[in-house]
């Protein structure tokens, strides 16, 4: 009797399992490839609701307002949707998100920007969660290394999906580097090359520094040779920041780590090149940086990976050639070990907007455009801004052909250790209290132990304003996705 | 029915046309747009500054915080920071406007040829948008722009670098947004005092003449005197104008390098717009009505004694 019940108990789970799954086929989208799915998703939604020369518009980063058009069109003639864009600077974009939250006006229904805007997105109730689209449209991440990826979830769910590997690297001189070679080897016993360290990137911007009107290395110095230039402004600099740390900004009670010695040493060395830069540079952005990049008066760059390109390619660069693209180099990090940390510091993505007349139908426009063959052909689009991220584009002849092949094998390596920016709620307020700290030591105010303290009292000020439980569940959610690849240390 | 509703709109017209109605019509609209352009909008600012809101949370899950949001603008470093930096702005700014303008006034109200041309071209930096205005003074502070340029044989001359870092130096910044206000805003003071100058009676300075006054006596006792009033809407205006300094900030250096631009109006806006911190942003918001508006009462307490005084000596 017993036997006969196990058999039919076990009967029974077989046959709701097999029962499901046909019925989750059933729900998928045909098509062999991502991107097909996506169309006929689209094509499906529209017949399902009777939709007459559907419309839809995209919050676009006005960036993009150069290359993204021809792939709206694109999806019109595939699917009939007639995408629009409205174009703001990026800055301007998350004012308007949480605009939405409050209007409810469903006036965009895709938004492109970074991840860092999905914890305050969400909590006002903007976002779509896109998981049971993703059902139906069976999206396909593989190739995409898991920092990038993570950035995609916020609580367990997915809100964005990404189309650009946009981590920070570093570049270097090659023309100086290779006239130099014979001091440099002399005076530090290897060959000048990607430094392994942060601290060697400093002593070879110390090393590489050369005023106006200096002969060096057999060259005269018209202009001055900065030995570095890196994004130090307010906006920037917390950006650039987790890359020193080498470990995770809180811990699990989201008590901040900054004022502790690892804390205090990554801002020493945040702020000490500071010194081999342009005086300007706590002014500047990019509309700056990148052209001073071109016009060589600098010896290397830590940036978005777009900077080479822009620097190869802009017919008033007098640097195209002559660029090494290195890995982010490597800090002692909170745990004692060597780690190298990129801060995916500008990655730009899709998202739907949760007040979209049809959410569902804005979806497949995202899945589609950001689908492993669609996304590449982005990727390589010589207009475009998106850079490369998944592992095919190391195979793909026109990704490597806009983006050089030893960049995008470096950006490649580089993707392992790429990080999320902070992905809880007020981060931008988190962001702002750590780069004005910063400015305020590297305008010689306060010493970085004062800037310590000032952060972490500012953090705990923010943390206890928004709620300290949710801000904590959301934290330790995060970690847990692999987004800053650290986790928390046993003891915490 | 048709006959009814014509009945009907013949005794509301005729209950209107009565006169004690009829004259409270236009007493009713300008207290309906008052309710509506200021009263309610500011009832709103004070109901939201009292609940515990950002807007990353739905309005529905916001709740009562009691003065704690004032109290938390109150103990804000930041706050004091950006009100003081705005009155060192707007100090400095206004005091230069307020020379320059009455300088360039004291020329141009004389008569010589050519003088419409001036006065025109003096208030044309008044009728510039203020965005093309900061646009444009951004090329010029450009490090190798034409500022520095023009200030090369100067600068060389002095033994201080010709590269003037108008934009990314803490003080310099300071001082490239207050010469930009002042190159937009003097026309202001300019056309006040102009008017003050032109307004002056002559009689008043024939007399003085003829009783044996000097020019500078009759400049500083006869009409400096009588320009006081100008003076001082000239004051109260630049100022409460200058206090709001946003654009500028926003357009040149974005509040930097550091936090040395930020102003209370850019430090307001990141709090809201940039922070979400929508009660915290309408608590700040009453806290500088009270201060700004204690001042410009204070001014025009200032001004209307003036008046008087003005015009009880020329009743003398």
């Amino acid at each position: 009797m017993k036997r006969i019940f196990l058999a039919t108990l076990i009967l029974m789970g077989i046959t709701v399992f097999v029962a499901s799954t046909a019925i989750a086929a059933m729900m998928v989208h045909p098509g062999k490839t991502v991107e097909e799915r996506a169309i006929n998703g689209a094509k499906a939604y529209i017949k399902k609701h009777n939709l007459k020369n559907p419309k839809q518009t995209m919050l676009l980063i006005s960036l993009f307002k150069n290359s993204q058009p021809k792939y709206l069109r694109q999806w019109k003639k595939l699917t009939g949707v007639d995408m629009g864009s409205i174009q703001y600077g990026y800055t301007d974009i998350p004012a308007k998100i949480m605009a939405e939250a409050v209007a409810k006006t469903g006036q965009y229904d895709v938004i492109n920007h970074f991840p860092y805007v999905i914890p305050d997105a969400v909590g006002a109730g903007t976002l779509q969660p896109l998981d049971a689209y993703m059902a139906k449209g069976k999206p396909d991440f593989t190739g995409i290394d898991s920092g990038l990826l993570a950035q995609q979830k916020y609580k367990g769910k997915t809100y964005w999906f990404i189309l650009d590997g946009d981590h920070l690297a570093l570049f270097l001189r090659s023309d100086i580097m290779k006239a130099a070679a014979k001091e440099y080897k002399a005076k530090f016993g290897k060959e000048p090359g990607c430094p392994d360290t942060m601290a060697e990137w400093e002593q070879m911007a110390k090393f590489f520094h050369t005023k106006k009107g200096q002969t060096r290395w057999g060259m005269k110095f018209d202009q001055p040779l900065y030995g570095a230039q890196a994004y130090r402004s307010i906006n920037f600099s917390y950006r650039h920041f987790p890359a020193y740390v080498g470990g995770l900004l809180f811990d699990k009670n989201m008590n901040p780590t900054i004022n502790t010695p690892n804390g205090i040493r990554a801002i020493k060395e945040f702020t000490s090149i500071v010194k081999y830069m342009p005086p300007d540079v706590q002014g500047w952005g990019t509309p700056q940086l990148y052209p001073h990049w071109g016009s060589g008066q600098a010896f290397s760059f830590m940036s978005f990976p777009s900077a080479m390109g822009y620097a190869n390619r802009n017919p008033k660069s007098k640097i195209s050639g002559h660029q090494l693209a290195c890995p982010i180099p490597a800090v002692k990090g909170a745990s004692g070990k060597m780690v190298r940390r990129a801060p995916q510091a500008a990655g730009t993505g899709y998202m739907v907007n949760a007040h979209s007349k049809h959410p569902e139908l804005a979806y497949y426009f995202i899945q589609w455009f950001t689908g492993p063959t669609q996304g590449d052909i982005a990727i390589a689009d010589p207009a475009g801004f998106w850079d490369p991220m998944r592992a095919s584009n190391l195979t793909n002849k026109a990704v490597l052909d806009k983006h050089t092949e030893p960049f995008v094998k470096m950006t490649m390596k580089n993707a392992k250790n790429a990080i999320s920016l902070l992905m809880i709620e007020g981060n931008y307020e988190y962001f702002n209290v750590l780069d004005k700290n910063m400015a305020q030591v590297m305008q010689g105010n306060i010493s970085a132990e004062q800037a310590a303290k000032n952060v972490e009292k500012g953090w705990n000020r923010i943390t206890e304003d928004i709620g300290r439980k949710e801000q904590i569940a959301a934290w330790r959610a995060s970690v847990a996705s692999g987004a800053y690849i650290d986790k928390f240390a046993p003891t915490n | 029915m048709a006959q009814a509703t014509i009945k009907e709109r013949k005794s509301l017209s005729a209950w209107l046309s009565q006169e004690k109605v009829f004259r409270l019509i236009p007493f009713i609209m300008v207290e309906a747009t008052f309710l509506l352009l200021l009263a309610i909008p500011f009832m709103l600012t004070i109901y939201i500054s009292l609940l515990k809101w950002r807007a990353n949370r739905p309005f529905e899950q916001a709740y009562f915080h009691g003065l704690l949001n004032y109290v938390r603008v109150l103990t804000t470093e930041d706050f004091w920071w950006a009100l003081g930096r705005t009155f060192y702005f707007a100090g400095t700014a206004v005091f230069f406007e307020l020379v320059i303008g009455f300088l360039l006034a004291m020329l141009a109200y004389k008569q010589f040829r050519g003088r419409r041309i001036y006065i025109t071209i003096f208030l044309i930096p008044m009728m510039v948008v203020p965005v093309v205005g900061g646009y444009n003074f951004s090329m010029i502070y450009i490090d190798s722009g034409p500022l520095n340029q023009i200030l090369a044989p100067i600068t060389e001359a002095m033994g201080v670098n010709p590269r003037i870092r108008w934009l990314s130096h803490p003080i310099a910044a300071q001082w490239a947004i207050i010469i930009a206000d002042v190159w937009q805003w003097t026309s202001l003071t300019f056309l006040i005092f102009l008017s003050g100058f032109t307004a002056l009676p002559q009689q008043l300075t024939n007399a003085a003449r003829v009783l044996g006054a000097s020019r500078w006596q009759i400049f500083w006792k006869v009409h400096l005197p009588l320009l006081k009033p100008a003076i001082m809407i000239a004051v109260i205006i630049r100022s409460m104008e200058a206090l709001k300094l946003f654009d500028l900030s926003v357009l040149l250096t974005f509040g930097g390098p550091g936090t040395s631009t930020e102003t209370i109006a850019f430090f307001l806006w990141r709090q809201v717009w940039q922070f979400n911190k929508y009660s915290f942003g309408a608590a700040a918001s009453i806290i500088l009505l009270f201060i700004f508006g204690a001042l410009i009462f204070y001014g025009i307490y200032l001004l209307v004694r003036e008046r008087s005084i003005v015009e009880e000596e020329s009743m003398r």
